[in-house]
């Protein structure tokens, strides 16, 4: 039992994209950092022989790996990735959807209390946001790294779809969460996950930001990392980008800051079409001007529509050159409304009517201009007569990137949830498997 | 009477009462002498014992020394009375833990000091209003951090504010080495070389004028307290290029401009314009000659399509405004929070306990 007003709890919320933590009873996150690290394999500072591909840290723990494993050193946080290092490669801890190397989480969990909130993790009950359908095994995992490296008094697991339900007050709804590597849609019940209905799909703010990026590319937009260009003033007053060249930058390292300017741009110019897109009707839109760090001034021009458009027609991405691999997922992927309705029928009849009236859209893509409009519509289209279709958005884009987030601020500091919390004593006695009972 | 402002700073501790265009009437070190007999602490270094430092990087970790601190300055220096304690205004730096820093500083003021009215504010925002602005973006440049942080409209943004735990006591360590290799025979004291770092140390025009400093050798002799004379050359150059090439001090990070335009480049950019456009500069190191231009010259330089510009302080404050600007915002918030209640005062402290300085101070 832990009194709401004495400690405050710690929300952390680690997705795909980025990792957002913060104190409970706050209406932002402190910490919001990317949820990749960068890694430079100890081993081929000492050894010299061995390329780069023998960075193999996304393979299952064996035993010749995890000797390896010992031997990296991991660079978290915006600032240590936005330095450049000779063989640093970019990791993500996340594989579709499952965390795969607990190591990088452990380093990102670390940054996050010392660095960034300044708080020692003994003194505060944490609860964690997890994905609507995560395996009894990672959420075992998950309990016992918490508790036994980090020694957290309490913990608590809640399902992203539930916090978003409590951001936005309401016990059942159809969360739709459309954040950086995956889209799920999840609906909610009296607080609870209809796990049977639940679908994912892997597009999202990732995939959109790699077809922009290749989309530019075909175009001819050379996009430059910020690290390989330094101005120089060539006459006083007057500064021209040069080309720096670093040869022993990773290419995983080149692709992170080529597509962190790709996303800037995706979140300042694109907006979801009205219509569903079209080359032909699309082909005479005024080109919208973007300026590159580097200077060089873009015009981007259909691609504004057609890349949000891939959310609601993946087909789509195939007409961009250098998406083929998507080609293999593809024809089993269906675009956002169709898989909302397939949800939505996967629930049992009384409850539909409900889950239609109240569609929630939380994740970062999910702020995209016009995209509620545009869901609305297309929903309203594909239901059955009778049904009311409303999609619900925090008009505040802030709030809808964090919404999960919000809603766990909101769960820690609520008096009645005090006594819900997983307690150390508890897993002690019980065991790691007791949180399958005491967060359902 | 006049509310009190205090900015307790790693290095150096502003107070006064809340007059907003003037300069802080109290300036001491932060740092303590204790002396062995009573285990008191008194401010001016009298025997060779060990030193005290309440403020570390920031934030107080050693509440028995600050509580001494304050009772100096609030007593002597200010000259209140007992029984008849004012309002006081505190200033914080980003990221202060909650419940270790703010909580606590509340429970001293009102339980040990018996205060009235208390209020905290955070330094970058406080640095804004004492150059007359509401949005913008501060570089504070001080002893034990350095500290960037975007503020729109008097918030700060906590997700894109960034904080490096680097400050002039690393310059100065930085000096002391550079100075003993090239005199190895002097003996230098930390003290002695803090007070060297201020009169000497400048800035260099860029990168090139810098490496031909480093080249030549134009020897300035400084004769120490206690006698030594000691030669200073390019050393000098040194300390101001460090802040724009973090590789001098051994740290793999960029420069403060590339910093300040990355965590720029993290809000929304609708805003960019505004915050890079009003860029303020504060900390004792920020007064160093050729600074500012070399700030200046850097910010045409940096990966960005907008270039940071800074802003000029207003002409009716003093001079030497980049030293103590929180504390003139403070001064300048005081005049505002305090006569409208906004304050935490004594009864909702007693009601409710220290957590109430989340509710009332933000």
């Amino acid at each position: 039992m832990y009194g709401g007003d004495e400690v405050s709890a710690i929300v952390l919320d680690l997705g795909s994209h980025t990792c957002k933590a913060g104190y409970a009873g706050e209406d932002a996150p402190k910490a919001v950092f990317p949820s990749v690290v960068g890694a430079i394999d100890q081993m081929e500072v000492d050894d010299n022989t061995n390329g780069e591909k023998n960075s193999s840290i996304d393979s299952k723990a064996g035993v010749k790996d995890s000797e390896r494993k010992g031997k990296r050193k991991l660079y978290v946080g915006s600032q240590s990735l936005g330095f450049r290092r000779d063989n640093m490669e970019v990791l993500s801890p996340i594989k579709d959807g499952v965390v795969m190397d607990w190591d990088i989480v452990d380093s990102i969990w670390d940054h996050a209390f010392r660095e960034c909130l300044l708080v020692d993790p003994k003194e505060h009950p944490m609860l964690l946001a997890e994905p609507s359908s995560n395996s009894q095994q990672q959420r075992e995992r998950t309990v016992e790294l918490m508790f036994e490296k980090y020694n957290v008094p309490a913990l608590f697991l809640a399902k992203n779809a539930v916090l978003t339900s409590f951001a936005s007050g309401r016990a059942t709804a159809l969360v739709v969460d459309s954040g950086g590597g995956s889209t799920t849609i999840a609906p909610v019940h009296d607080g609870y996950v209809i796990q049977k209905a639940v679908a994912s799909c892997p597009i999202g703010g990732e995939f959109l930001t790699d077809c922009l990026l290749k989309s530019l590319e075909s175009k001819g937009v050379v996009i430059k990392p910020r690290y390989s260009f330094k101005r120089k003033e060539t006459r006083p007053g007057d500064f021209q980008a040069v080309d720096v060249d670093f040869p022993n930058t990773t290419e995983s390292y080149r692709l992170y800051s080529q597509r962190v300017i790709a996303s800037d741009i995706k979140e300042c110019v694109c907006r979801a079409p009205d219509t569903p897109y079209d080359e032909a009707s699309y082909s005479n839109i005024p080109m919208t001007p973007y300026e590159l760090p580097d200077g060089q001034t873009i015009e981007i021009g259909a691609d504004r529509f057609k890349i949000p458009d891939i959310l609601f027609n993946p087909s789509l991405a195939q007409t961009i050159p250098g998406i083929e691999s998507f080609a293999e997922v593809g024809p089993n992927v269906r675009g956002l409304p169709q898989m909302v309705i397939d949800s939505i029928n996967r629930c049992d009849v009384d409850i539909r009517k409900e889950l239609f009236s109240s569609v929630l859209l939380a994740g970062g893509t999910a702020s995209m201009q016009q995209l509620k409009e545009r869901l609305e519509k297309d929903l309203l289209e594909e239901s059955p007569q009778t049904a009311r279709v409303k999609v619900l958005a925090s008009g505040n884009s802030t709030e809808r990137r964090f919404s999960v987030w919000i809603g766990g601020s909101i769960l820690a500091s609520l008096g009645s949830f005090q006594q819900m919390w997983f307690s150390k004593s508890e897993y002690e006695e019980h065991g790691a498997s007791y949180v399958q009972r005491k967060c359902p | 009477m006049e509310a009190v402002v205090i900015d307790a700073g790693s290095k150096l501790l502003k107070a006064g009462t809340a007059v907003p265009d003037q300069a802080p009437p109290m300036i001491i070190p932060t740092q303590m002498k204790r002396m062995l007999e009573e285990g008191s602490a008194a401010d001016s270094p009298v025997v060779e014992d060990f030193t005290v430092d309440p403020v570390v990087r920031g934030c107080i970790k050693d509440w028995d020394a600050m509580e001494d601190l304050l009772q100096y300055v609030l007593y002597t220096g200010l000259e209140w009375e007992e029984g008849n304690e004012g309002q006081v205004l505190f200033t914080d730096p980003l990221f202060t833990p909650k419940q270790a820093v703010k909580e606590q500083l509340v429970q001293l003021m009102f339980e040990t000091f018996n205060v009235s009215g208390f209020y905290a504010s955070e330094q970058a925002v406080l640095s804004l209003y004492a150059v007359g602005r509401i949005s913008g973006c501060t570089v504070d440049i001080g002893h034990g951090k350095i500290d960037i942080a975007p503020v729109l409209e008097g918030a700060v943004q906590q997700i894109s504010s960034k904080r490096f735990e680097i400050g002039g006591l690393d310059l100065t360590k930085l000096l002391a080495q550079e100075l003993a290799k090239s005199n190895p025979t002097v003996n230098l004291n930390i003290s002695d070389v803090e007070k060297i770092k201020e009169k000497y140390s400048c800035c260099a025009e860029d990168e090139f004028a810098y490496r031909k400093t480093q080249e030549t050798n134009e020897i300035e002799q400084h004769t120490l307290p206690d006698g030594q004379v000691i030669s200073i050359g390019k050393e000098r150059y040194t300390i101001g290029e460090a802040l724009f090439q973090p590789v001098i001090l051994g740290l793999e990070a960029h420069g403060i401009v590339e910093q300040l335009v990355r965590c720029i480049s993290t809000v929304s950019s609708d805003n960019h314009r505004q915050l890079l456009e009003n860029t303020v500069l504060c900390g004792g190191i920020t007064a160093m000659p050729g600074f500012e231009d070399r700030f200046q010259k850097e910010a045409g330089l940096c990966s960005s399509a907008i270039r940071p510009s800074l802003v000029k302080p207003p002409e009716y404050m003093p001079d030497k405004l980049t030293e103590f600007s929180a504390w003139v915002g403070g001064a300048i918030l005081a005049k505002v929070v305090f006569p409208q209640n906004q304050h935490v005062t004594k009864g909702e402290y007693d009601e409710t306990g220290p957590s109430v300085v989340h509710r009332k101070c933000f």
